[in-house]
């Protein structure tokens, strides 16, 4: 009889134990702030680990020449990332020395978009490139505590999951400090140096991270220990030397989007939040807690489904909203260590509920209904003046949400909302559809502004005189409360007069 | 001699007589005949004629026609023409009925009931596909309810067709007002659906299998047309197997390929044996993100060209900047060609039927089919045990 070799798909070759003082593991897809603190997590763990160097726009062609054509510009970025740093190292090392050393981790068996299936492009680039027996993992979001699975090398366990998801709330944190911060800092490149300064103070903290047991008593001991905030109170020291001047009426953006494109800051989304600064705004960044947060609702969500038919359902509903109650606590706790500046997690039953009447929270892929609940969300708590969406190009479950805004903004007209596609290589088309609601929202905040001054009958020159008065005000750490404006100097100038008793 | 084809794919005879327990005979519904339910339809026919539901109206099969006078205005994104071209199907179901519907019902199918159910991760359906109502019928809305302004109820449950045991209470939930519905008749109404679409995929798979026993016999070729099931419908995938079919090849869908024991055994009993995958229909061997339900299928329809002696050609059909599609591109085309078996893709299908471009592939096709199948053929049938349940 005739034989064939059928094609088969990619397996990793197992990464057993003993290689892993050998190994480096690759990651990436975070903010460098993530990364360097998910890199001291794993160094905790006795990893060899790095991130990749971050996306740049020459990844996108490198990636665009590996795999099939019409991917979303997240994944070809991604592929052509890892690409370009394989390919450096092989003509640095060699090939076998690459395939020996390094190994790469990555998000992904989350359903039925292409996040679910980057490793099938990662995989079809390491064929191209002659690599397929390069080692690449999953990592799956959904499981806590994954075993040690492909030979031993790699322990997805709970010190190893805890440890990522702190770090992750931690640069989280960190990031929402350094863009409610920069744009009002009086020495320019402080709150670059503090960031930086804070980050490597954290990534040792990560690195020194005490395990106490195994299993569930290492997540109890993170929950309960005082490890972290302790840390974080102290990293909250090293943000109130930085001086800031909030009197400029700065619009408030609120970036949303795909979960890759949002976070990133890079090429990848053309360095739209630099540029958006630049340009006079304040950003409000998008904290991936949130995606966590919206896992455990959309946990919630498909046990609820099945109530009537799953006796058990009830039980794991609250088991699950138990967890949920426990990681926002966590993150509130956090939060309170850095003396609450950072902003809060929106509720996810009240994003649900916003969404509901335009999109169905049961619909998956990408952020869900989180988008348009998201816009509305700022829109009805008054937290931002303008939405900018950031949307890969030709993403599957994005172009659905962006579609069902334009229901919203036929219901709330004055919502000022900016879905801006993202291909890779069409910088200026993008940014100056951005730039065009941008100026609205200028406007706005200056209106805005002036009547803040003008309802206070304050003037910035009394303010100034008080500030004087008042140095704490001037701290980057001082809290202005939000009183019912999406400006930070709106609220500033209304919470001073509050302070002075003219309101 | 002439060749066996296959009936129409979209049968709009009642499958189930079931005597209504409320008079709902004078509800006219209105579907949009898009994306999956060209693989469910008769799902939605048995449950509503279940439910004594007389008129069941579906739009017209995509056009440009069709779109620019229905669905004009109504886009709210640029994005795929399956999930595009559905404004001009709600107009249509809206403005261009000769008597009013008053419901139109557009069901957000979240997971499907697939063959493949239990051997892969999921069956989920693209997450355009299931959000497409959310989407389109925003251009109805964004400027006043036309929904309202026509009279017309729009009704758009959000359905787990690949779990049926949730469908009763999702579709009860979000019909019972709409339909004066109970519990106990929605559940027997969506047991009918099921037997219906069984029904009629089973009477689907049986004509396929004797256009392959046909094959078989004749030691004929045949071509699998790989691809999402709304390619069926003539303005999506402008009936290019058609074509093909009009030299004499049988045209055999991947959604209606036999799934018989003999014949699953036959094809990959040896595989499983020696313990290469599970199942006839684990593709685990070949896709490890098996969550899609019509991303899996095609893969497993590539599985299956790649080793039925008869199957010696694919066509791939592809709507242009189709997300789920793209990555399975390549490990489809070297599925298929593992064996010999002629691969050829039409990757950039869009609203225009490009017949310049299908005229020229459609001869190439034809003449490689023409000139390696018996080649093919040979190949492959040596690859196989005997005997082949088909002769
Ligand atoms: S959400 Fe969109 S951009 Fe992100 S992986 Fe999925 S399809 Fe691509
Ligand atoms: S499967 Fe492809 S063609 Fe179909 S709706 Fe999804 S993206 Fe569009």
């Amino acid at each position: 009889m005739e034989t064939v070799t059928h094609y088969t798909a990619y397996r990793p070759r197992p990464f057993r134990r003993e290689e892993r003082e050998k190994v480096t593991i690759l990651f990436g897809g975070l903010t460098w702030k993530h990364e360097r603190l998910v890199q001291g997590a794993l160094h905790n763990l006795n990893y060899k680990a790095e991130p990749l160097p971050n996306v740049s726009r020459a990844d996108l062609d490198v990636g665009k020449e590996l795999i099939d054509v019409g991917a979303c510009c997240p994944t070809i970025f991604t592929t052509g990332n890892l690409i370009s740093f394989l390919k450096s190292k092989v003509q640095d090392h060699g090939r076998d020395y690459v395939v020996d050393r390094y190994a790469f981790l990555t998000a992904g068996a989350c359903g039925p978009c292409r996040f679910g299936q980057y490793h099938e492009s990662y995989t079809m680039a390491l064929d191209g490139l002659g690599l397929r027996d390069f080692r690449l993992f999953l990592l799956d979001q959904n499981q806590l505590d994954q075993g040690a699975a492909n030979g031993g090398g790699l322990e997805i366990n709970l010190p190893f999951t805890a440890g990522i998801i702190w770090a992750i709330l931690c640069g989280d944190l960190l990031t929402d400090l350094e863009y409610m911060t920069r744009p009002y800092e009086v020495h320019p490149g402080e709150t670059e140096r503090v960031l930086r300064d804070s980050v490597e103070y954290l990534y040792e903290v990560f690195r020194n991270r005490p395990i106490r047991g195994k299993k569930w008593r290492v997540l109890a001991w993170h929950l309960l220990s005082d490890y972290f905030t302790g840390a974080l109170r102290r990293v909250k020291k090293m943000w109130e030397t930085i001086e800031v001047d909030r009197l400029q009426p700065k619009p408030k953006v609120k970036i949303t989007g795909e979960f890759w494109l949002q976070t990133h800051e890079g090429d990848g989304n053309y360095n739209i939040k630099r540029w958006l600064e630049q340009e006079g705004a304040e950003i409000i960044p998008p904290p991936i807690a949130v995606w966590l947060d919206y896992l455990l609702r959309s946990n919630i969500q498909k046990l609820e489904d099945k109530r009537e038919v799953d006796k058990r359902a009830g039980r794991k509903v609250a088991l699950v909203r138990t967890l949920q109650r426990v990681y926002r606590g966590t993150y509130n706790r956090l939060r309170r260590a850095l003396g609450n500046l950072p902003y809060e997690l929106p509720n996810q039953d009240e994003l649900r509920r916003l969404a509901a009447p335009y999109f169905h929270n049961r619909l998956a892929g990408g952020e869900g209904d989180m988008l348009v609940g998201k816009a509305l969300y700022a829109y009805h708590h008054k937290k931002a003046h303008m939405i900018c969406e950031l949307s890969p190009y030709s993403c599957m479950p994005n172009t659905m949400s962006i579609g069902a805004m334009a229901n919203v903004l036929g219901q709330y007209p004055d919502l000022l909302y900016a879905p801006i596609e993202i291909k890779g290589d069409a910088e200026v088309h993008a940014l100056s559809r951005c730039q065009m609601i941008l100026t609205e929202a200028k406007k706005r905040v200056q209106q805005e502004f002036d009547e803040a001054l003008a309802k206070t009958g304050l003037t910035i020159e009394a303010i100034r005189r008080y500030e004087e008065r008042h140095p704490e005000l001037r701290r980057a750490t001082y809290r202005v409360p939000h009183r019912g404006y999406p400006g930070t100097a709106t609220n500033y100038v209304i919470h001073i007069a509050e302070r002075m008793g003219k309101m | 001699m002439p060749i066996p084809i296959l009936e129409r794919w979209f049968v709009r005879r009642p499958s189930v007589d079931r005597p209504p327990e409320k008079d709902r005979s004078h509800i006219r519904v209105g579907i949009p005949r898009v994306l999956n339910m060209w693989s469910t339809h008769q799902f939605w026919i048995g449950f509503l004629k279940a439910l004594g539901i007389q008129y069941i109206v579906f739009s017209s099969e995509t056009s440009e026609e069709q779109y620019r006078e229905f669905g004009k205005g109504r886009g709210t994104v640029d994005c795929c023409y399956p999930v595009k071209c559905m404004s001009g199907h709600y107009g249509e179901l809206i403005f261009g009925q000769k008597k009013k519907i008053d419901i139109l019902l557009s069901p957000m199918i979240y997971s499907l009931p697939s063959f493949l159910r239990g051997h892969v991760v999921d069956t989920v359906a693209c997450p355009r596909v299931m959000a497409a109502p959310e989407n389109i019928k925003s251009g109805f809305l964004k400027e006043g309810d036309v929904f309202a302004q026509q009279g017309i109820t729009y009704v758009s449950p959000f359905v787990s067709l690949g779990q049926p045991y949730l469908v009763p209470k999702q579709l009860y939930q979000s019909l019972k007002d709409v339909l004066d519905l109970d519990e106990e008749e929605t559940r027997e109404a969506v047991k009918a659906g099921y037997e219906a679409l069984e029904r009629f995929n089973r009477k689907m798979r049986a004509q396929s299998r004797q256009i392959l026993t046909w094959c078989a016999q004749e030691n004929r070729p045949c071509i699998m047309v790989l691809a999402r099931p709304y390619h069926m419908d003539s303005g999506i995938g402008h009936e290019i197997e058609v074509n093909v079919q009009t030299h004499g090849y049988p045209i055999l869908w991947v959604q209606y390929f036999p799934i018989d024991d003999d014949l699953m055994d036959w094809l990959f009993g040896q595989e499983i044996r020696a313990g290469r995958i599970r199942s006839a229909f684990d593709i685990s061997d070949v896709w490890t993100s098996s969550y899609s339900s019509n991303t899996n299928e095609i893969l497993w329809g590539a599985k299956v060209a790649a080793r039925c002696p008869w199957i010696t050609c694919v066509i791939r059909l592809s709507s242009y900047e189709c997300g789920m599609d793209q990555p399975t591109y390549t490990p489809t085309q070297k599925i298929v060609e593992a064996t010999g078996t002629l691969y050829f893709k039409f990757g950039d299908l869009d609203a225009t039927k490009p017949t310049g471009s299908i005229k020229i592939r459609e001869e190439t096709i034809v003449h490689y089919v023409e000139k390696y199948s018996h080649q093919i053929i040979r190949r492959k049938r040596a690859l196989l045990p005997e005997p082949c349940p088909l002769l």
